[in-house]
């Protein structure tokens, strides 16, 4: 098989970049990573290189390009349908893409007030958040509640094993960590299942070591 | 097999509702559907009570509740596999993936300068900066599909697929705001508008009784 080759923007804020790399590796798939620091001069030449639509991750595979977090993760899923990326069952798979589409698309208000920032330091943010950010934290930890209630009783992940609707919730509960933001217990013990997988524990190894620093995305 | 029930917003601007109803309806997968009428005070009541759902559309097959558009179309690739809901070649289908996925999260600017609105009058309504960028970026991949993968049949990858359910809604910003098009845009616009199921969406957001959205909005 040709060898997988994961294009990536900085590791201490790119959330779009984790998704896939953390997909990645945790399930043992072998690949090359190239990391494109964002906001740089060479920035959009560097990603033109790997795709048209101007945005990272980009995976490539022999001549195979997908782009788009969630794409690169439905496209491994096909690759390797042994290794359980999506649950098994129907119904929990449905309801994996759901929760897992729901990220993709939504909780802007949550992402723009608490950018991914791994190397910040866990503190609160100065300013309160705004309802609509409120409105989005409830609304995962309901997600999450409602996934382990129902579909993760083999295990520690949303739907018991580690499966990509987890790989699309870890930058969320880095935001969650980071900004000190007040959830229950067991979404504590779920963030801490994330944090504790070999995958995000060498990303974020490899995120604190980077030099490179976003302004926009440093908030106080 | 348990019936499948769609629950959808108004056919006049819920643009997230047509990817789903618009796929199904084309494929001939036969569900039922209610509307619930959007931007109510009761609506959020409405979709929880009827749906069991934060969100429109949601699709229920038997105990079974898919929310967003792409997990929907997901759901029906899995469950017949026969509609090739999906284009069959591999690289091609890693290609409608990106550009659905793209189309779910993407795009903002142009969505909401060119909102869905199948009541207003077709008149050109010029694109800036980062929407304009957008309107090219759709265009050059609409192109780029049909020379690529489309050969065997007037959409995207030839026969109709989920990426043509997930650009159906711009599409029809496209034909409503976007003026003079390339004849290659406009060639796919008019095959999508032409399909049996965009007439019949088409067709009944017209019957609409509700006043929103106003036509000069």
């Amino acid at each position: 098989m040709a060898r997988f080759r994961l294009a990536i923007a900085n590791k201490n804020y790119s959330s779009w970049s984790l998704r896939a790399w953390m997909a990645i590796r945790e399930f043992d798939i072998d690949f090359d990573e190239e990391v494109i620091p964002l906001d740089t001069p060479n920035t959009k030449r560097l990603i033109a290189k790997h795709s048209g639509a101007g945005r990272l991750p980009v995976l490539h595979h022999g001549k195979i390009t997908v782009w788009d977090s969630l794409a690169i993760l439905e496209y491994l899923a096909e690759v390797f349908p042994d290794r359980g990326l999506w649950p098994k069952r129907l119904g929990a798979r449905a309801a994996a893409r759901a929760i897992a589409n729901e990220m993709h698309s939504g909780f802007l208000a949550l992402r723009n007030a608490c950018p991914m920032n791994l190397r910040r330091g866990r503190k609160p943010l100065r300013d309160p958040l705004s309802d609509q950010a409120r409105a989005d934290i409830a609304r995962i930890e309901s997600l999450w509640k409602d996934c382990r209630k129902e579909y993760g009783k083999a295990g520690p992940f949303l739907f018991g094993r580690f499966t990509i609707a987890d790989a699309m919730y870890a930058p969320v509960a880095t935001r969650f960590d980071t900004y000190a933001i007040p959830v229950s217990r067991s979404s504590r013990d779920y963030m801490d299942t994330i944090f504790g997988t070999r995958a995000f524990s060498a990303w974020k190894s490899q995120a604190l070591k980077e030099q490179w620093v976003i302004a926009a995305d440093e908030v106080d | 097999m348990s019936e499948l029930h769609l629950f959808i917003g108004n056919k006049c601007f819920s643009s997230w509702s047509l990817r789903p109803w618009v796929a199904m309806r084309q494929s001939r997968v036969p569900f039922e559907e209610t509307i619930i009428r959007l931007r109510q005070p009761d609506t959020k009541a409405n979709i929880r009570a009827l749906a069991r759902s934060e969100k429109l559309p949601c699709l229920h097959h038997g105990k079974t509740v898919i929310w967003e558009s792409i997990a929907i179309l997901e759901y029906i690739a899995d469950l017949f596999p026969e509609l090739k809901l999906w284009p069959q070649d591999r690289a091609a289908r890693a290609t409608a993936r990106s550009i659905s996925a793209e189309m779910h999260s993407g795009f903002q600017e142009l969505r909401n300068e060119w909102d869905m609105n199948l009541r207003r009058k077709k008149s050109p309504k010029p694109l800036q900066g980062p929407a304009r960028d957008q309107a090219m970026r759709i265009e050059d991949y609409w192109r780029r599909m049909r020379s690529t993968y489309g050969q065997g049949g007037p959409f995207l990858f030839g026969h109709f697929t989920a990426a043509d359910a997930m650009f159906a809604p711009v599409v029809s910003r496209f034909d409503t705001y976007g003026g003079l098009l390339s004849p290659e845009a406009r060639a796919y616009c008019d095959a999508i508008l032409a399909t049996d199921a965009m007439k019949q969406w088409y067709s009944e957001a017209a019957q609409e009784p509700w006043p929103e959205p106003s036509p000069d909005d």
